[in-house]
């Protein structure tokens, strides 16, 4: 099956080689865990590796902040957009969604000008300030999430979670409802360190790893690591190692 | 204004490239303005609402409206009508966003933007 790869060490390996073409994968984290360098890397190496030109529309950070954080990388966005092979788009919700309802919308005509194939939508959560009525939101991101499909694009959008550390959170059903694939990233609190977690909750119409990895952000990007081993509670961001759980839970005090 | 006065800005603007002089004096001739041009070519893909782009630039929907209606105007900016609202970006035209790069470039330097300011608080009055 043909997959849309990455290019993030030992992330493609969880999703079995990419994600699938065409598809909406959402990317959700608690701010600095890294979900805009997952979205950046991922349109990025799209460009570099694949020919695959790429949008990133933000709906908060100014582009300069995009190339700034690029450069730090050694990404040089400024060079991809003057080569016509990226566009850094700075717009918001209510635009992008009537824009891309009309025919021969500006993001269309921006995804035929340069033949983008990948698109980082960042973030999905502003779309909740358009409403407050979980219904119509639910149906406006669905409507958004078609068109993007509509244009042939492969998708990774990202929504802030509000859960930093050690409070738990479950992943959003009605999301996952909307999205191919659901990808969490969190802060783990483990001996006096704060380490990064990235779990794959959800790809559509495709086996993917379950475990628990490590990752860092490196001078090249993201990196996923090895899974967490014999700690449990990984994602409510306070670990336990798995011995201490089975001494809690049939130990006799 | 007096005869010095007159004097003065004529030597100021003597030496200044009459393009941007020109782009200066019938585009870029107030502050907020000079704040959208500089905004719309950092930020160059930028589509949005005037509410929105006030947002952006950290000032009140009523300080820049009736700039970006005259950048419109001047075919700095393009406004277009998107599910009933007006969406301003950066005019595609090539020579328009080749003197608004040399316009940004040059008002980096500061003997330049002294120049820009008299001229802009000259039209003011």
């Amino acid at each position: 099956m043909e997959r849309v790869k990455t290019g993030i060490p030992g992330l493609d390996e969880m999703l079995k080689g990419g994600f699938l073409p065409e598809t909406a994968n959402l990317v959700e984290g608690a701010p600095g865990t890294g979900k805009s360098t997952l979205g950046m890397q991922f349109v990025y190496h799209g460009i570099v590796a694949y020919d695959e030109p790429g949008i990133i529309l933000t709906f908060e950070e100014f582009p300069q902040q995009y190339y700034h954080d690029a450069a730090s990388f050694g990404w040089d966005f400024r060079q991809l957009e003057r080569e016509g092979k990226l566009r850094v788009v700075m717009t918001s919700p209510e635009v992008s969604k009537a824009d891309l309802e009309q025919v021969g919308g500006r993001i269309e005509g921006l995804v035929q000008e340069i033949g983008a194939r990948r698109i980082l939508v960042d973030s999905l959560s502003h779309f909740e300030r358009m409403t407050a009525d979980p219904a119509k939101l639910r149906s406006t991101i669905f409507s958004f999430i078609n068109a993007l499909k509509r244009e042939g694009l492969t998708a990774v959008l990202t929504r802030e979670s509000a859960a930093l550390l050690g409070e738990s959170e479950s992943a959003d059903e009605e999301m996952a409802f909307l999205v191919d694939a659901y990808v969490l990233l969190r802060y783990v609190e483990m001996e006096s360190a704060v380490r990064k977690a990235l779990l794959v909750l959800k790809m559509r119409g495709s086996d993917h790893d379950k475990g628990i990895r490590q990752f860092e952000i490196t001078s090249r990007g993201l990196e996923v690591r090895s899974p967490f081993e014999g700690r449990e509670g990984i994602m409510s961001g306070s670990p336990r190692q798995m011995v201490d759980s089975f001494v809690q839970a049939f130990v006799r005090r | 204004m007096g005869e010095m006065d007159l004097d003065l800005t004529g030597r100021l603007m003597a030496d200044m490239d009459p393009q941007l002089l020109d782009f200066l004096r019938t585009k870029v001739n107030s502050f907020v303005k000079w704040d959208l041009v500089r905004f719309f070519h950092d930020n160059p893909h930028t589509a949005d609402t005037v509410e929105n782009i006030a947002r952006y630039a950290g000032r009140s929907v009523s300080a820049i409206e009736s700039g970006l209606v005259e950048l419109a105007e001047d075919g700095v900016l393009n406004a277009t009508q998107v599910g009933g609202m007006t969406i301003y970006s950066l005019a595609s035209d090539h020579e328009v966003q080749q003197m608004l790069g040399e316009f940004v470039k040059a008002s980096d330097e500061r003997q330049f933007r002294v120049k820009a300011i008299y001229h802009i608080i000259r039209g003011m009055r």
